[in-house]
């Protein structure tokens, strides 16, 4: 028995039989064929080719009408990389007369143009070798896919062991025999991360090296309330662990039974519990949960879904959906963010090369320069908001400029609509998200020309705190608990009372029902969570009067320390409600 | 008899030759039959091999000649000539014949 300690991402325990994924972004399983293969193999180097040929023109395409022709033109010369004949001429040698793999062949050769690029001493040049990393990728991808797929076709329950799960990996995990999953890389707040809690599977990130000591097929428990994952368990471990996993399951049937009652405190406050979602088809179990609409729609998910560049159909028939799902209540849908974790093939060239993704060219920087794709996404936005109570909400804004620019721009996209007869909604409430500490110094200016602030207290943290959220060896210095964050937030919610904008909070944070009677204490009466957590935390307020949350939030604030703000919380919470403390 | 051309140009792009020239060279010189070389200093390179361009690094302001060596090689030159001439600024003239006719 082996215990591995990471990062608890997503609630809940389980045990089951192991599936271990490859150590490498793509693995190839065999370097070499037999000789009678060689013919077969050649056909499928040649098929492959003509499927990346054709995905990469579709690209092109699509940057072109979409972006404008210079990025359009940046496909352009990856095609002709893609066909350059002495490159297929070279590959294809190696396989024909030294029985190479097409996945071995194409890699070796690839890696060899970009080690020459890498080595011409031209800096320029140099950085021309992630094109060729990227061509090697998609040839990969594709001689590979069906393997890949396996992730797709389970037959049988399994728990997933990955060195890095992507997040459209995530997202298409088959949640009937994925019972959990568990990665050696990944931090808090990764995508991957949130993905896992919209899937509502117990999941473990950042383990560490420890997939070389499991071998597929073994038995191992994921415990996602603690963030820990168990090798090859003892009977006695497992016993325990199947008793706490029956108990998880009867806390969460007793709480599924509160979903018609309102989220109001002992003492008559409502206070609103929104949703965050990553997929349409989330807003049905945002409902299920009894959340009062969406509080986040990260919207990025539509990019990293698919290869290609979303159109603005495919953004308007995601936001109808999820429109449809609870027309009367109000849908906040956030433009792109995106930049800091990882980025789909087809936004890579637009931002390429950052030197720190963190305080890169990502998010609402990202759409300001790139304003074709900008009023792509807000055309749809204003499109759907026909049908229901939408709002849009810009994200990582860090000074004015740029709130007055992107609401210039959803100016002129609403004057193309109106132009063009398409019918709109022209009084969407704008606001933005309260995310980089700049903008909560500057919360009173932006206060006056908002309609609403969402406090994204991920992003926040890690900006305040100077931690790389994704990094194992700094993540335990992101604290949500930090006195430095209850005042940045307290400032938030001074500022828009002033001028009467309405505050919500989202981010792991509001998700997490040990911070709720703080966070109510300190005024706050909209919380936006991942859907499975909206029950405890309705749980949690229904178990609390305002003046309990008050002097809960005034002892919170005069403490010094992260871990003493923490373990008070931890301790006043077991006392309202012990159930939810694991 | 075989036909061939020669003529030298010079790169004018702040970033070298890169990617996207490169594709349109390779583009312009995939519509000649004839084998064309481009030569900087001791290296050459096959004016329709992308990663044979690339690693040909020619950085701003280097001199390259343009050599073909077969059926029309004399336009093909020209063809070439004509995009470092115009710096590569429009996309279309490489890829379709009938443009750049006017100079």
């Amino acid at each position: 028995m082996q215990i591995k300690r990471g990062i608890a991402v997503s609630p809940g325990v389980v045990t089951g039989e192991v599936l271990v994924l490859g150590t490498e972004d793509f693995r190839i399983p065999n370097r070499f064929v037999s000789i009678d293969a060689v013919e077969s193999e050649l056909g499928r180097f040649r098929n492959t080719l003509e499927a990346v040929w054709e995905e990469i023109e579709e690209n092109e395409r699509l940057a072109r009408d979409e972006l404008g022709d210079q990025f359009g033109a940046i496909f352009g010369a990856h095609l002709q990389m893609a066909r350059d004949p002495k490159l297929i001429a070279e590959i294809e040698g190696l396989i024909s007369e030294n029985s190479l793999s097409p996945e071995y062949a194409s890699s070796r050769v690839l890696r060899r143009f970009a080690r020459e690029l890498q080595n011409l001493g031209n800096r320029y040049h140099a950085e021309r070798a992630v094109d060729i990393f990227d061509l090697e990728k998609r040839i990969l991808r594709h001689l590979l896919g069906e393997r890949r797929e396996e992730l797709v076709h389970l037959t049988a329950p399994v728990i997933v062991l990955a060195h890095n799960l992507t997040p459209s990996e995530t997202a298409n995990l088959d949640r009937k025999f994925v019972m959990g999953f568990a990665t050696e890389v990944g931090g808090h707040t990764s995508h991957t991360a949130i993905l896992a809690g919209a899937l509502e599977i117990p999941a473990v990130v950042g383990l560490g090296h420890c997939l070389s000591d499991v071998s597929g097929g073994e038995m191992v428990i994921i415990d996602g309330n603690h963030g820990e994952v168990i090798l090859e368990p003892d009977e006695a471990t497992l016993a325990k662990y199947r008793v706490l996993e029956e108990r998880v399951h009867s806390v969460s049937q007793r709480l599924a039974s509160l979903k018609t009652l309102p989220a109001e405190t002992l003492d008559g406050t409502t206070i609103t519990l929104l949703g965050n979602i990553e997929f349409p088809e989330e807003a049905e179990v945002c409902r299920e949960r009894g959340a009062g609409g969406i509080g986040l729609y990260r919207t990025e998910f539509l990019y990293l879904e698919q290869d290609a560049i979303p159109t603005e159909q495919d953004h308007f028939e995601a936001y109808r959906k999820v429109i449809a799902a609870d027309p009367l209540h109000p849908v906040t849908i956030r433009t792109l963010d995106i930049g800091a974790d990882k980025v789909p093939d087809s936004i890579n060239e637009l931002a390429p090369e950052m030197v720190n993704p963190q305080l890169g060219l990502r998010s609402i920087r990202l759409s300001l320069r790139n304003i074709p794709l900008f009023k792509t996404q807000l055309r749809a936005i204003l499109r759907a908001a026909v049908d229901g109570d939408v709002r849009v909400m810009f994200p990582l804004v860090s000074n004015l400029l740029e709130l007055r620019q992107a609401r210039m721009i959803l100016g002129d996209v609403m004057d193309d609509l109106e132009e063009q007869k398409v019918p709109f909604r022209r009084d969407v409430p704008v606001g933005i998200m309260v995310e980089v500490p700049a903008a909560v110094m500057l919360a009173e200016e932006f206060a006056r020309e908002v309609d609403f602030f969402s406090i994204g207290t991920n992003d926040l943290i890690q900006y305040t705190l100077a931690v790389d959220r994704a990094d194992p060896s700094v993540s335990d210095l992101y604290r949500s608990g930090d006195p430095s964050i209850l005042r940045l937030i307290r400032a938030v919610i001074s500022a828009a009372a002033k001028h009467d904008v309405a505050v919500t909070i989202c981010g792991q944070m509001s998700s997490d029902p040990v911070f709720i009677p703080l966070l109510v204490g300190m005024g706050v009466r909209q919380l936006s969570s991942t859907p499975h957590a909206i029950p405890e935390l309705k749980e949690v307020i229904r178990n609390l009067t305002i003046e309990q949350a008050e002097q809960i939030a005034a002892h919170a604030q005069s403490l010094d320390l992260a871990r003493d703000v923490e373990n008070y919380l931890r301790g006043e919470l077991s006392r309202i409600c012990p159930d939810l403390v694991l | 008899m075989t036909q061939t051309a020669q003529q030298t140009v010079r790169v004018d792009l702040e970033q070298g030759l890169h990617m996207v020239p490169c594709s349109l060279i390779v583009r312009t010189a995939e519509r000649f039959s004839c084998e064309i070389q481009i030569q900087k200093a001791d290296r050459s390179a096959d004016a329709k091999t992308m990663l044979d361009l690339l690693t040909l690094s020619a950085e701003n302001g280097s001199v390259l000649v343009l050599e073909a060596r077969g059926a029309e090689a004399g336009e093909a030159v020209e063809a070439l000539a004509r995009l470092f001439k115009s710096n590569f600024v429009d996309p279309a003239s490489g890829s379709k014949p009938a443009a750049g006719s006017d100079r």
